[in-house]
């Protein structure tokens, strides 16, 4: 029978001075999940490999690793797929990324219901539920933009590859922000000013780097950062004056007014004139390269056909429309150039 | 050989802070026998910030510039992975609500254009490899980059998110690896491979997470002792060539990794000359590839 190796992170801070791998050899079985390949290494093999788990079946949330470098629930994959994927005989299982290990795969997760806590992840009602008995009423649409973002299970695959967490751990994360998005966004829900002051305490809300790594983690098809752009939205539209508010105004001007962006005064108008005297060294490097055009600063090039753009925007400034979120499960984005070769391409996401 | 023709969407950065990008990919696009026919008209993508004050217009100017390669009959063709990824999921979001795509047309009605839906948006390391095609690529090679370990650095936008992008594995992707290896070079599997530049939080978080993530990645490239990084996105360009000063200080500590735009590369392989591509316009020296070279 064909076998594979599970090379499982092992670490047991009662005993050991640092973290090691210690690997397994096991069959290859049709069918068989990660998770099922750690429950036979632990049965058959070494009692000691610690993990956690509850529901076996991508409901819980409990089982998230990070499995040859990418997070997913362990329960959700199979053992060929991820073998064929990396075109290996090894499967890698780490805890997963940005947080404390406690033993082997198991973590601290203390860290992450504090950080849970600052947005309050509950529902704190407008008013009253109606005098007749009733519910909440919603419209489709208040519902809709709730949709996804409600099916999170707090597995924090999104928390452990998130990019600007690696960066910094005072992050409040993609899973943190898309939860304080599914109540912000609530038609019912009535505390969405103190959310959002929770979520831009310290620019936090605009530290993400639009790595799009959580969406693509995600097991539960909650798109986190369209969230947290859409948490960013409100934020615009409930007028705070934040980076990103400002930088997202040059860039509706540069458009109407030129077409592209000028780079060149980008600083001034996004810091003011001091704030872009800071950056007088990174300026003048580039001068002296030749990367920027001089005569970018005073205006420079426009576009060709600027006078639709102009029309354009009018036109579509007045109108409202409400805009479906994606519907991502199981799409595959389709080219219609059949002919096209494509390189290495197995599969849509990381995690199907 | 199949019509290599693309209407060619620039963008601001190989416009404005990357013209050697620019140019480059001209020079190379050309002796590789693919015709670009820059879009003139096209305005800048909104990078995500349009998006998040007015997502309609940011979905209706960028329904324009795909409108304007509908003109031409040909697949948009880009080099920036931002770019890419705002242009694909505007394709993504009108193709899949019919009602969305009627207001945005009625909108472009006033400037008389139509967003119908049937050019693709495509990227310049793609073609690359689908259109012009890794034989053609190897038998074009002159000067192969056999003495020099290449650490592939993707950018976010062109794996991720794979329901807009899917063009390869975002976990697994291959192609930059692959031309590399058809241009003689030795890739490395370095850690930062598939991670972010940081320069989409420059604004709001330079200190905090930004110019960290740059020197890790910098960092990462430079433990595998890679002689340079090569880059399909400009953005990724600026803030790992322009800001690695200012990564540096960051982190107290020198780094020196240089950063290759794609086509720069291609570009010494097939016989451009290293000025010719614009190595001399970086600000991580390049004299070491350069003098190596020669």
């Amino acid at each position: 029978m064909e076998k594979f190796k599970l090379r499982i992170f092992r670490y047991d801070p009662t005993k050991d001075t640092d973290p090691y791998y210690k690997t397994y050899e096991l069959p290859v079985e049709k069918g068989m999940t990660v998770l099922a390949a750690l429950f036979k290494a632990k049965e058959e093999q070494d009692p000691s490999i610690s993990f956690r788990y509850n529901c076996r079946a991508a409901i819980c949330g409990s089982c998230a690793v990070r499995i040859n470098g990418h997070a997913t629930l362990a329960c959700k994959v199979q053992v060929t797929h991820i073998l064929q994927k990396y075109e290996t005989d090894t499967i890698t299982v780490d805890p997963i990324g940005n947080v404390r290990p406690l033993k082997d795969l198991i973590y601290d997760m203390d860290w992450l219901i504090d950080k849970l806590k600052r947005i309050k992840p509950w529902f704190i009602p407008k008013e009253p539920p109606p005098s007749d008995g009733t519910e909440y009423r919603q419209d489709p649409y208040d519902h809709h933009r709730i949709d996804f973002a409600s099916d999170c299970i707090l597995c924090a695959s999104c928390m452990s590859d998130c990019n600007a967490l690696k960066a910094n751990k005072d992050y409040h994360g993609p899973m943190v922000l898309s939860k304080a998005y599914r109540f912000a966004a609530d038609s019912r829900d009535g505390a969405k000013e103190e959310r959002l002051n929770a979520v831009l305490d310290n620019l936090n809300l605009e530290w993400c780097v639009r790595c799009w790594e959580c969406t693509t983690r995600c097991p539960k098809e909650v798109q986190p950062f369209e969230n947290i752009i859409r948490l960013r939205i409100m934020a615009a539209e409930e007028g705070y004056k934040t980076p990103g508010e400002i930088h997202a105004e040059i860039f509706e001007k540069d458009i109407l007014n030129r077409g592209i962006l000028n780079e060149m005064l980008l600083p001034m108008k996004q810091e003011g004139i001091f704030g872009a005297l800071k950056r007088a060294p990174f300026g003048i490097r580039m001068m002296v390269k030749g990367k920027v055009n001089f005569a970018d600063f005073f205006g420079g090039h426009k576009i060709k056909r600027l006078e639709e753009v102009q029309k354009i925007y009018e036109k579509a400034k007045e109108k409202e429309v409400k805009i479906k979120l994606p519907q991502i499960m199981g799409v595959v984005y389709e080219d219609k150039r059949k002919t096209r070769k494509r390189a290495n391409f197995t599969e849509t996401g990381g995690n199907k | 050989m199949a019509e290599l023709r693309y209407a060619f969407y620039t963008g601001c950065s190989a416009k404005g802070v990357a013209p050697e990008l620019y140019n480059s990919t001209k020079l190379v696009a050309e002796k590789l026998g693919m015709e670009l026919i820059e879009l003139e008209a096209a305005t800048c993508c909104g990078a995500g910030a349009v998006q998040e004050k007015d997502e309609f217009l940011a979905l209706t100017i960028n329904a324009r510039n795909l409108a304007l390669a509908e003109e031409l009959g040909l697949d948009l063709l880009t080099i920036c992975n931002t770019c890419t990824v705002m242009l694909r999921e505007t394709k993504f979001k009108l193709d899949n609500d019919p009602e969305l795509k009627n207001a945005v047309n009625e909108v472009l009605k006033e400037a008389g254009l139509e967003y119908k839906g049937n050019s693709e948006v495509t990227h310049f390391l793609w073609e690359l490899i689908d259109g012009v095609g890794l034989e053609k690529i190897k038998e074009m090679v002159v000067r192969p980059l056999k003495e020099f370990k290449i650490a592939p650095f993707y950018g976010c936008h062109i794996i991720r998110p794979p329901y807009l992008i899917g063009y390869e594995d975002p976990d697994n992707p291959k192609s930059i690896e692959m031309l590399i290896e058809v241009l003689g070079g030795s890739p490395t599997d370095h850690e930062a491979k598939l991670a972010c530049c940081g320069f989409h939080s420059f604004w709001s978080a330079e200190d905090k997470v930004t110019l960290k993530l740059t020197a890790m990645d910098a960092e990462s490239a430079k433990k595998e002792k890679a002689d340079f990084m090569v880059t399909p996105c400009p953005l990724c360009h600026t803030q790992l060539d322009a800001m690695q000063p200012e990564a540096e200080e960051r982190i107290g500590t020198q780094i020196g990794m240089p950063i290759l735009h794609l086509p720069q590369m291609i570009g010494l392989a097939i016989g451009f000359k290293p000025d010719e591509l614009g190595l001399n316009k970086h600000i991580v020296s390049t004299a070491e590839i350069v003098q190596k070279v020669a």
